[in-house]
């Protein structure tokens, strides 16, 4: 698994708000995200229609997850039925271990990759070269990324942080081509580089974006024709998958290509969708001799125990709610300190690596509810990060002075004596720092963080309590 | 072929999802969900609709095929007959000083004879299939060296100006995919309404007869693009950059 810095929020935050290319990176892209699905949603769909697909996919996911046993079942039958081989992977360390092993019963020396998450969780490219096997990204982002030696900085959009300045630097440093800003020129050098890859590669990992239980189909989703190339040129095929992709029925799919397009990119369809069911046929042309799918937990039954949390697993990784965040367009996605960034990060993240590391994310909110309001799959994402954050302070890993706070709260409010006592306390020291009803700064460590930026409305001379006995009751209080 | 062993792991793992769902015991009957319910002579009235309905609105589907299609960049040419078709992808041809085309075996080229038209220019069209004493790699290495690839294909989406291409005997997976330019020659009968009409004939084919059902299939909608450097939409990159639509009215 690769390193996990979820614990390091705040600092990775404050040092991604001080990067200029960082920034300039969240700015105009992002607009162009946002505009994006709002006017292809337009083209097609009433708010209605658009709400009702959401709805009946939110169903749909629910359904299935709720009887994943069920349909896990059906699909391992159904794709073993097709000729394909299917693992039960337990966590990322298992789940390298069976692509190894794979691999070195055909004697892989040069792997080529789709984009997968999942073999992000895996941290599979580092194991692959460790076992004397190379591993080449394939979409155009994660090779970049690959060459940078980073993590995916966005779910579909890995390298946007990346000026094309920064790219041409990395592609002279490993490619040596000539330095050029021309963005169709520098596609043109890693598309050559990646076509010999293909042509020599004898295995190709792909993710799935859905998983069709009853015709045991892997359903991929990709612009460049990547993913086409990867399931199509080597000899040997594997796919890796979170445990929680599966739709029903081939009939599903069609509301989920239509969500996921529009959400994630801004179009009516991805380029190209393959449908994946086995190895190919002795009759057919070319094609992987074999076909592996890869199933796997690495902490997702964390998730599917908590009957609230366990909503997160619907998640279809369109994007959408990390392009429309307050936060994560400021802070970016290496803030988050794993593979999944944004309000759907915040929440999985920290399940699957560990709440304790991972307690500041699901403060990376301000609970505005535009993820879920963009949700395809309907998740409520602040809903869910809210109860995370119930689960942080529950299990004592929440801030000390929030702790001791709720606790001088809760010795307060307890009888009328003792809030009227150190209500008077307070409107006696306030007078040191109130100016104009309000407290502008407070010369105290931790809250005068708060002040830096907001006014605080000071006591009132007198409380309506106050009031209300002393001048409006009428003196008839019996 | 003989069907893969289970994965040992199996019963544990699924036993391990059935403690964290809250059940003890296995779910033994089909689920209710509206898309597995549907038993096979209720879908297969269906089928009988939606290809009625194909049939009635067959102009506007075309119509709205081709109105999507330019939307997704696609270049779309509609012929009336086959010889104009096969000139047409002449012209591509000639267009983009093309030397090598691949192309598949399906059966559109029967009625569309693209080797005469393409071998009277002096363009060598070759057919992507093993079946000619070529080794799979000999595929990829003439599929990746010719100049444009083309093909017939299994049915066209109006909805998303999807072409779905069908992998089997004769048709390479590589010859849509590597030639910078790509042609498809859709006829008009294969053009089908709605993403949903799509797939609900495809589970037609699976629970009827899983065996014609490919193991693999592809829908195009479009050239290959990136937006991963800034942002900016670039086509070809892995597969092609100019992607054509030949609508062929029905003989």
């Amino acid at each position: 698994m690769p390193d996990v810095k979820t614990s390091q929020f705040k600092s990775a935050s404050v040092k991604a708000l001080a990067d200029s290319n960082i920034q300039r990176a969240l700015g105009a892209p992002f607009a162009h995200f946002v505009d994006g699905r709002k006017s292809a949603i337009d083209a097609d769909f009433t708010e209605e229609s658009w709400e009702s697909m959401r709805d009946r996919a939110a169903a749909t996911k629910a359904h299935t997850i709720e009887r994943l046993d069920y349909y896990l079942d059906l699909l391992d039958k159904n794709v073993r039925r097709n000729g394909g081989h299917v693992h039960f992977a337990n966590d990322a360390a298992h789940a390298n271990q069976i692509v190894l092993d794979i691999a070195r019963e055909h004697d892989v020396k040069t792997v080529i990759k789709s984009k997968s998450m999942v073999s992000e969780e895996m941290g599979i490219n580092a194991v692959l070269e460790k076992n004397g096997i190379v591993p080449v990204e394939t979409d155009l982002g994660e090779y970049i990324i690959q060459l940078a030696k980073e993590t995916p900085f966005h779910l579909i959009a890995p390298a946007v942080h990346k000026t094309k300045g920064q790219v041409s630097d990395l592609f002279e440093k490993f490619l040596d081509s000539a330095p050029t800003d021309d963005i169709e020129k520098l596609c043109i050098i890693a598309r050559d580089v990646l076509r010999d890859n293909f042509a020599k590669a004898d295995m190709g990992i792909s993710g799935a974006n859905f998983i069709v239980a009853e015709t045991g189909t892997v359903v991929l989703v990709t612009n460049e024709g990547n993913g086409r190339m990867t399931t199509s040129a080597p000899r040997v095929h594997v796919a890796i998958s979170g445990m929680e992709k599966l739709l029903p029925s081939i009939e599903d799919v069609s509301l989920f290509l239509r969500l996921l397009a529009r959400s994630a990119t801004g179009q009516r369809i991805t380029s190209y969708n393959s449908f994946i069911s086995g190895p190919r046929a002795s009759t057919d042309e070319d094609g992987p001799e074999e076909f592996h799918l890869i199933l796997v937990d690495n902490g997702r039954l964390n998730l599917l125990k908590d009957e609230t949390l366990r909503e997160a697993l619907s998640c279809i990784r369109c994007g959408a709610c990390l392009n429309h965040c307050p936060v994560y367009r400021k802070v970016g996605g290496h803030a988050y300190g794993w593979v999944y960034p944004g309000p759907i990060g915040a929440i999985v993240s920290p399940m699957l690596t560990g709440l304790k590391q991972g307690k500041d994310l699901p403060y990376a909110s301000t609970l505005c509810g535009s993820c879920r309001d963009v949700c395809p799959v309907k998740i409520d994402l602040p809903k869910l990060l809210l109860d995370l954050r119930h689960k942080v302070v529950k299990s004592g890993a929440g801030a000390m002075p929030e702790r001791l706070g709720i606790r001088q709260w809760h010795d307060t409010m307890k009888t009328r004596k003792k809030l009227e006592g150190k209500a008077r306390l307070g409107r006696m020291l306030q007078g040191l720092v109130a100016r104009k009803g309000f407290i502008t700064r407070l010369p105290l460590p931790v809250v005068s963080g708060w002040t830096k930026s907001r006014d605080f409305p000071a006591l009132a001379p007198r409380s309506f309590a106050e009031i209300w006995r002393d001048d409006l009751s009428g003196g008839d209080r019996s | 072929m003989p069907t893969p062993v289970e994965d040992p792991n199996k019963e544990a793992f699924l036993a391990r999802v059935r403690d964290a769902l809250g059940r003890t015991s296995p779910i033994m009957v089909t689920p209710d969900h509206p898309t597995l319910k549907t038993t096979l002579p209720r879908h297969e009235e269906k089928i009988r609709t939606t290809k009625a309905r194909t049939e009635a609105r067959r102009s506007q589907n075309v119509a709205r095929l081709e109105s999507t299609a330019i939307a997704a960049s696609w270049h779309v040419h509609r012929v009336s007959d086959a010889e104009i078709a096969a000139n047409v992808v002449a012209e591509i041809a000639s267009s983009i000083h093309a030397k090598n085309i691949v192309r598949t075996a399906e059966d559109i080229f029967k009625r569309v004879d693209t080797d005469a038209t393409l071998r009277k220019r002096g363009v060598r069209s070759t057919v992507l299939a093993s079946g000619r004493a070529r080794r799979k790699d000999d595929l990829k290495e003439i599929a990746f060296k010719a100049d444009m690839g083309v093909s017939g294909v299994e049915y066209a989406i109006a909805e998303t100006a999807s072409c779905a291409v069908f992998q089997r005997k004769g048709n390479a997976r590589i010859a849509t995919l590597a030639p910078p330019v790509l042609a498809l020659i859709v006829e008009e009968s294969q053009v089908l309404e709605t993403l949903d009409d799509f797939f609900a004939i495809v589970r037609f084919q699976f629970l009827t007869n899983r065996g014609r059902l490919p193991n693999y299939y592809n829908f195009i909608s479009g050239p290959s693009r990136t937006a991963d450097i800034e942002q900016t939409l670039t086509v070809g990159v892995h597969g092609p950059g100019e992607v054509h639509m030949i609508l062929l009215a029905s003989a």
